[in-house]
């Protein structure tokens, strides 16, 4: 800092544009991809027509971009920047929050990996085209399954601390109360969120349909 | 009758910035409600260590002893501190003190912690009162601003909030909780507020409140007890409305 007042530092623009695109349009895209994909959980042909409605919206290369990776690229990049610039010291402070800022630096490079390599197979091998059938057959293999569960969890881990720290450093919450209770609320979004990806990966290792009666066909 | 009880203290010794750091050993006669720093003085009186060998006494920086003037935070064992609040009867033996790691070493125990001061006048922690003439009397503080400011007030710029925060360290120069909090104070001032703008903007430049990545550690550490994850929350708001939203609102 300079020994006169500043305008703002770029480094303070990107901060916020990074905390902020961690809940829009990351988080929110998440929240969209996980309901999406519950439609497996009805049954194939909701899957496809759901895949197919997604593939088909005008504009695709550029809400692809615009707001999917682009957006991801930069919270995750971003995101290692400012991992390098921390200094864990959990094993000397070992509080709640302390773990969580080093879980959600572990987790977030995680959900990146994961994510760049889902994208890879899901999207770009597909040509963007996938369907119930390339995700079941791809959910066979093992270790696409184990790394799949690993990338849900790390993912809604993700979310749900990132909306804590969100709420907290936009000052949306500030009383020690307000701080607690949302951190319940990460709890939750984190809890809900994992269980259900991991029910959507149930569903297409074991063909599993619990919501099929919902189904009309068209 | 029962050998007099001993006390065991590890400190962590060096000359200077520059010169190599050791471990001396000490046993000292123990006495009730000892702490950390009638330890460093009983030290001082007889400078020879646990096996006998003659040394200096040494050099730490104490004052008040009473979590007032904030000059003797430490790392005991490991953890940072007031030495003058450290009970050794509360503590794990042999007791380790190491100076802070984040403020420059003077010598010993002693560190300097200059960037805290320069944070607090480059935030201009204080309120403007004087004029080149009689500004006459200020507007009042409600009861509701006093209530809300006098735990802030109680900051003792001790530097245990910047040793705890994994966000203060050599890649970064994140001024740290302690300095937004006192911004808060200032700014909540009917006087202090205003300097609101320019507390805030110097505060969202290099090493600012953007820096916090709320691991929360400040506020576990704090020896005064002062809402620190509060002040960085308000101030966070502030800051955000003034850099998004001041160009659209005014």
């Amino acid at each position: 800092m300079s020994s006169t007042a500043t305008r703002p530092d770029t480094s303070y623009f990107l901060r916020k544009l990074h905390s902020f695109t961690g809940v829009l349009p990351v988080g929110a895209f998440l929240a969209e991809h996980f309901w999406s994909n519950s439609a497996a959980l009805v049954n194939a042909a909701k899957y496809d027509e759901v895949s197919r409605d997604l593939q088909t919206i005008p504009f695709r290369p550029f809400v692809e971009w615009g707001v999917i990776f682009l957006p991801m690229l930069f919270h995750g990049v971003y995101g290692v920047y400012i991992w390098l610039r921390g200094k864990s010291n959990v094993s000397a402070y070992p509080w709640v929050g302390n773990w969580l800022y080093a879980t959600q630096r572990h987790t977030g490079l995680i959900a990146f990996a994961y994510i760049g390599w889902h994208l890879y197979t899901e999207r770009w091998l597909t040509h963007g085209k996938s369907t119930y059938a390339t995700v079941e057959s791809d959910m066979q293999n093992p270790w696409y399954l184990l790394f799949f569960v690993v990338g849900i969890l790390a993912s809604s881990f993700h979310l749900g601390v990132g909306i804590w720290n969100f709420l907290c450093k936009w000052g949306l919450v500030a009383t020690a109360k307000a701080q607690q209770a949302a951190g319940r609320l990460g709890v939750v979004v984190g809890v809900v969120f994992s269980i259900v990806g991991i029910l959507i990966v149930i569903s297409f290792r074991l063909n599993w349909h619990p919501f099929a009666s919902y189904y009309i066909s068209k | 009758m029962a050998e007099t009880k001993q006390v065991i203290i590890r400190v962590k010794r060096q000359a200077g910035p520059k010169e190599p750091a050791r471990w001396e050993d000490f046993s000292l006669k123990w006495r009730p409600s000892m702490n950390a720093i009638i330890c460093l003085r009983d030290i001082a009186e007889n400078p020879v260590t646990r096996d006998g060998k003659k040394t200096t006494p040494i050099t730490y920086d104490s004052n008040c002893l009473e979590e007032i003037c904030g000059s003797c935070a430490m790392l005991i064992n490991g953890k940072a501190r007031m030495a003058c609040s450290a009970l050794v009867d509360h503590l794990e033996q042999p007791i380790r003190l190491e100076p802070m790691s984040k403020f420059p070493l003077v010598r010993d125990l002693a560190v300097d912690r200059q960037f805290m001061f320069e944070s607090l006048k480059r935030v201009k922690a204080w309120i403007p009162i004087d004029g080149t003439y009689d500004l006459g009397e200020g507007p009042r503080v409600s009861p509701e601003v006093q209530e809300k400011g006098y735990p802030l007030s109680n900051c003792i710029t001790c530097g245990n909030c910047l040793e705890v925060c994994p966000q203060v360290n050599e890649h970064n120069q994140f001024v740290g909780a302690a300095i937004i909090s006192q911004v808060r104070l200032f700014n909540m001032h009917p006087t202090g507020a205003m300097n609101k703008r320019e507390r805030l903007e110097a505060l969202m430049g290099p090493g600012g409140i953007q820096e916090c990545a709320n691991a929360q550690n400040c506020v576990h550490a704090c020896p005064k007890g002062i809402p620190l994850t509060e002040s960085i929350a308000e101030v966070n708001r502030d800051a955000w409305k003034q850099a998004l939203l001041g160009w659209l609102l005014g």
